[in-house]
């Protein structure tokens, strides 16, 4: 009963700051629709800016077959044509660094017929859109006079070039090779996304509220007297658990919905479908995530505890993301198949793992087995700890 | 006299090297309006805190009406700390309610004993506005409805009237004198020697954790034997306060020296030091 009344008070505090609700509620809700809608608009936006821009080539060359020249008339360079001046190779820059560097051109086309080879080079700058682009267009023109004259020497040499030149090819439709259902392909896809979000999710969102109903409380003197009420220490604490938890596995769970309905109404089909997974995977999945919450808030509420000011709780719980975030990055690159079980028993590690096998609907017991043991240990340790920190004598001292 | 309703065994409270309280043995009995009665440091807050149960005695033992250990009983208590302890987003009442359902009060209870003093204290108009704008006064008389709202057989006050208008220091002192007429309990901190004369029956002067005098005012002049409380006051701590004890906790090695580097040294430091 009073756990409640201590969890019931701590949320109503909560929403009654409309910053916190935007930080942690509405920005996880709408980070990933706004990403699908903006992402696309963007790489559009951009695609077409690249389209519009004019691109400056510097063409150097003594002789160039007359169809090359035409091609590249045609196309949407800019051309200044040079003769091309003495060097040691085509891809020496000499004077062309500096024209490149300061801008006046964008790229230099060098060509040399060598008998029957047309050598050629294209210098640019790596580090300029602009340039990069101008390398790309002439390389479009190159290749496309490159496949003409291919053809061409084929057939001269009274060959069929579509045979000559693609002698091994897939039959009927690629996209029906793959056994996975695209449910299937959209778990495994998540696997790499979702555990990462989830985790970092938990514990970033719970630092806010964690260090405000702790170091805050301390900070701002109401812990003296609430600590004089006839509640014990590990109510107070099972109560700020329950705030924290509530509100962090809200902000998840709206972060999840938020990707779903991304993903099921915002993106195509052929980039990312919903992924399929079993009841039972959905499950454990909800009882990985209680666990791994359990765990993060019980350690978040003790550090911030720990701390006898905001600012100092600050600089512990900011930094202290790197323990989930390194982890987190490290089980992306570990192969799910034929994995070693011990992996499912390292802290966060182990989460994040069960996390990514059940998103691709794989339910290998004895892997589930040890995470939800270990998990649930570690859950009790990290309360354990937040026990020990929430019945220290000094918690109602405060630096500031 | 009436029974002891709360008790200070031979309570020493350390902290780390620092004895904040030594030795401190008190009988509060029913019906007493007690000041403690200290200069900044003395250790009021300390022994306050072990009263509330806040803090456990590092020996002897605090007991409430007989032989419950004070942090079992603390639904006997009221407390009003030094800093009030109001939670800005909520109001006043949400304040109150808060702590009664802590102790069990039914809503109903909390609401009809929290407009009897409400009354007295001129704060029912109030009760449903948020406490982030309230001054110094409301907070303070907030903080005297919450604690007063489960009927508390001892009612804590840490330095009640610090900071507060003349008015509003008046109302607070007159609603502890009124709750001492009724038979209430209280124990009121503060480092005005005027003020207890004005409102407690009984004065504990305490120095450098120690107490150096209990009794009725009039005791204290007899015993010292001087003309007014401020004599008698100097006369019992001569010697020379210490500061705030509980809150000086040494820094640990690395600490002193790292904060070392980034301190300037005072214009002829090494005397200072």
């Amino acid at each position: 009963m009073r756990v409640r009344t201590i969890a019931k008070k701590e949320l109503v505090e909560f929403v009654r700051d409309w910053r916190t609700i935007l930080a942690i509620l509405i920005i996880p809700l709408l980070m990933f629709p706004l990403l699908f809608i903006l992402f696309p608009l963007l790489l559009a936006s951009e695609a077409a800016e690249l389209e519009a821009i004019e691109v400056d080539v510097v063409v150097q060359s003594e002789s160039m077959p007359d169809e090359l020249t035409a091609l590249l008339e045609n196309s949407s360079l800019r051309l200044i044509f040079e003769p091309l001046p003495e060097l040691e190779s085509l891809s020496s820059p000499q004077d062309g660094q500096e024209r490149l560097r300061n801008g006046s051109v964008d790229a230099i086309l060098r060509l040399q017929m060598n008998e029957t080879i047309l050598e050629y080079a294209v210098l640019y700058l790596s580090t300029s859109e602009q340039s990069l682009e101008a390398r790309s267009r002439t390389f479009d023109v190159l290749g496309a006079w490159e496949q003409n004259e291919t053809v061409r020497r084929i057939d001269a040499a009274g060959l069929d070039a579509n045979q000559t030149l693609d002698p091994l090819r897939w039959d009927g439709d690629i996209g029906q090779s793959d056994v996975a259902t695209q449910g299937e392909q959209a778990g495994m896809a998540l696997s790499l996304f979702i555990p990462l979000v989830l985790s970092v999710w938990t514990f970033s969102s719970a630092i806010q509220p964690s260090i405000d109903m702790t170091a805050g409380e301390r900070e701002r003197g109401t812990l003296e007297a609430l600590l004089g009420l006839p509640c014990t220490r590990m109510e107070l604490l099972m109560g700020k658990w329950l705030a924290v938890a509530t509100i962090t596995g809200t902000g998840v769970l709206l972060q999840v919905a938020g990707l779903l309905f991304a993903i099921g109404y915002l993106a195509t089909s052929d980039f990312i479908s919903t992924p399929s997974v079993s009841y039972t995977a959905l499950i454990f999945l909800c009882l990985a995530v209680l666990l791994f919450a359990v765990m993060v808030v019980a350690f978040e509420l003790a550090l911030a505890m720990r701390s006898h000011s905001v600012k100092e709780a600050g600089s512990i719980l900011g930094p202290a993301v790197l323990i989930i975030l390194f982890p987190a990055l490290f089980t992306q690159v570990i192969n799910l198949d034929g994995i070693e079980t011990f992996w499912f028993a390292i802290p966060v590690v182990n989460v994040l793992l069960a996390l990514r096998e059940l998103l691709m609907n794989r339910i290998v017991y004895t892997h589930v087995l040890v995470w939800l043991l270990s998990s649930t240990l570690y859950a009790l340790a990290a309360a354990y700890y937040a026990a020990r920190q929430f019945k220290r004598e000094d918690i109602v001292t405060s630096l500031s | 006299m009436n029974p002891s309703l709360l008790s200070v065994r031979s309570a020493t409270k350390r902290f780390g090297d620092v004895i904040a309280l030594e030795s401190i043995d008190l009988d509060i009995h029913e019906g007493e309006i007690v000041g403690l009665v200290g200069s900044n440091g003395a250790g009021k807050t300390t022994l306050l805190r072990l009263l509330s149960g806040v803090y456990r005695p590092t020996t002897g033992r605090v007991v409430l009406s007989g032989d419950a250990d004070v942090e079992r009983a603390r639904s006997k208590l009221g407390v009003v700390p030094e800093n009030t302890g109001l939670y800005s987003r909520l109001t006043a009442w949400e304040n109150i309610r808060y702590h009664s359902r802590i102790h069990g009060i039914s809503d109903d209870e909390a609401w009809n004993r929290t407009m009897y003093f409400a009354k007295h204290l001129d704060m029912v108009e109030v009760l449903g506005r948020h406490t982030k704008g309230f001054s110094r006064g409301m907070r303070q008389k907030t903080a005297l409805l919450r604690a007063l709202v489960h009927a508390p057989s001892v009612l804590l006050l840490d330095e009640p009237t610090a900071g507060l208008d003349v008015t509003s220091a008046r109302v607070v002192r007159e609603l502890v004198r009124q709750l001492g007429e009724e038979g209430g309990t209280v124990i009121y901190s503060t480092h005005q020697l005027s003020e207890a004369q004005r409102v407690c029956n009984r004065i504990v002067i305490i120095h450098n954790g120690e107490v150096r005098a209990d009794g009725t005012p009039d005791s204290l002049l007899e015993a010292t034997r001087t003309s007014n409380l401020e004599e008698a006051y100097v006369a019992l701590t001569k010697d020379v306060a210490r500061t705030r004890q509980e809150d000086a906790k040494p820094l640990s090695r690395w600490s002193s020296w790292w904060r070392g580097i980034f301190t300037p040294k005072t214009p002829g430091g090494d005397e200072s030091e």
